[in-house]
């Protein structure tokens, strides 16, 4: 057997597969540290206070407006400048939490301020503080109506996890590794078939573990009914 | 006792309230009528300060209400609210509705708040609806579960904001008559209404709310059957 083969060997499933795992790994780990951020930026722009609603305003218009592609380069150069020089994965994961977390809180204060103002001079009226009410009143009521749009938000994340090859990120994410087997067979439509596959089946593995979890809320209205 | 003096608040350029003067004794039910806009609910949300005031003294149990120093949630466990709108939580069924204050703010057991749901959910008629969501009750339900929610938290005084007319027509009886049953125990309450029949059955005394202020106020029976000021009578004609 050559070395070098001309069709599609085990190895390069075996290369498809480590770059789906670490495309997934990207996903889950940049969709929590950016939820966690995104939820207290959309917090804070939900607390009243104008001037932090125009700052935290600012953050998100400046992060949704400048390309990802962008923002990787940027970040990755500038803590090279910076004599940081850091793996591309780390900076990768780094641009990509920031990146959502402006997103996650658009959807974060949508959630808050959908909450009727009644709904919580209600639970203020029961002597509830601050914090009470919005940990066991407005957050479990906005984030039933919310989960969806944030939803979305994470698989559209795990598709912005293929622009983390500009920083040459070694292993490579699932693109890059179907794009360096697609250089080497030739079979272009084939291969990204099957990379396409790839995310379609991890998409769907969020997606169930979302409405699983979703259900959890509604299920028990349907056994009482 | 709750002890209203001078009490006046603007919502910018709008003086809903011009000087309210007003005392309600322990074991008191005072309805308080008259048109919209006449600052009844205002009055009602300044008393547990939802709302703050701009002038003026309110006294709860001989604590100023509006002092910058008073602990407002804890003063606010003292007070019942129920609202027009039912406020019910819709993500927690009504046992949980109703415990979730006990256990969270008083520091109950799961078991404790939970016994205590029961005892004041069947206390109201929702006795076999312990575990409906509030999407699986009727108006009138919810705004019992509203009623029982507050009464889980042994408030000395109860504050009812329109209770009664968000709802349709023949829901209103059962949710008057749970009003009823509290009256009769005695317990404490200031209630904004358009049922004057009602307002003339279980309270003892009855305001006449016009433009902010007090317009009349006096026995129920006395204000609502032989009014005094052509304002209180013209209202009364309208309603009756």
């Amino acid at each position: 057997m050559n070395s070098f083969s001309m069709t599609f060997t085990v190895n390069d499933f075996y290369l498809m597969l480590q770059g789906a795992a670490i495309t997934f790994l990207l996903t889950i780990a940049s969709g929590f540290f950016g939820s966690l951020l995104g939820f207290l930026i959309g917090w804070g722009r939900a607390l009243g206070y104008t001037w932090l609603y125009y700052l935290l305003s600012i953050y998100i218009e400046v992060i949704r407006s400048v390309p990802l592609l962008i923002q990787f380069v940027l970040y990755n150069s500038f803590l090279a400048i910076a004599g940081l020089p850091i793996d591309p994965f780390v900076s990768g994961l780094i641009t990509l939490s920031v990146y959502i977390s402006a997103y996650v809180a658009e959807v974060v204060t949508a959630g808050i301020v959908g909450v009727p103002l009644t709904m919580i001079k209600a639970a203020r009226g029961l002597g509830m503080s601050y914090l009470q009410s919005f940990r066991f009143v407005v957050v479990p009521i906005g984030a039933r109506s919310v989960l969806p749009s944030w939803t979305g938000l994470m698989l559209g994340l795990m598709k912005d996890t293929s622009l983390i090859a500009v920083l040459g990120a070694s292993p490579p994410e699932l693109l890059r590794s179907s794009q360096i087997i697609i250089t080497r067979i030739q079979e272009p439509l084939a291969i990204l078939i099957g990379a396409g596959a790839f995310y379609f089946i991890m998409c769907y593995v969020i997606n169930m573990a979302v409405q699983r979890y979703e259900k959890s809320w509604t299920s028990r209205r349907k056994v009482t009914a | 006792m709750i002890k209203i003096e001078g009490l006046r608040k603007s919502f910018g350029a709008l003086e809903v309230l011009k000087g309210i003067d007003l005392t309600v004794n322990k074991g008191e039910v005072l309805c308080m009528i008259g048109g919209s806009g006449s600052g009844k609910s205002t009055l009602l949300m300044c008393i547990n300060a939802l709302e703050g005031i701009d002038f003026g003294r309110v006294e709860v149990n001989g604590i100023d209400v509006h002092a910058p120093g008073t602990d407002k949630n804890k003063l606010r466990q003292k007070i019942g609210i129920v609202f027009q709108q039912f406020n019910a939580f819709p993500h927690l069924t009504a046992w949980e509705n109703v415990a979730l204050a006990p256990r969270r703010v008083l520091g109950q057991s799961k078991a404790e708040s939970r016994e205590l749901a029961e005892y004041h959910l069947a206390h109201v008629g929702l006795g076999d609806k312990l575990d409906h969501f509030p999407s699986q009750l009727s108006g009138g339900q919810q705004q019992r579960l509203a009623i029982a929610r507050a009464l889980a938290m042994k408030p000395d005084y109860m504050l009812l904001d329109e209770v009664t007319s968000a709802l349709d027509p023949e829901l209103v009886g059962e949710v008057l008559d749970t009003l009823r049953l509290l009256a009769e125990e005695g317990i404490t309450m200031i209630a904004v209404t358009h049922e004057i029949p009602f307002a003339r059955e279980v309270s003892d005394r009855v305001a006449f709310f016009h433009e902010g202020v007090i317009h009349e106020i006096g026995a129920a029976k006395d204000l609502i059957e032989n009014p005094q000021l052509p304002r209180t009578q013209k209202f009364l004609s309208k309603i009756l």
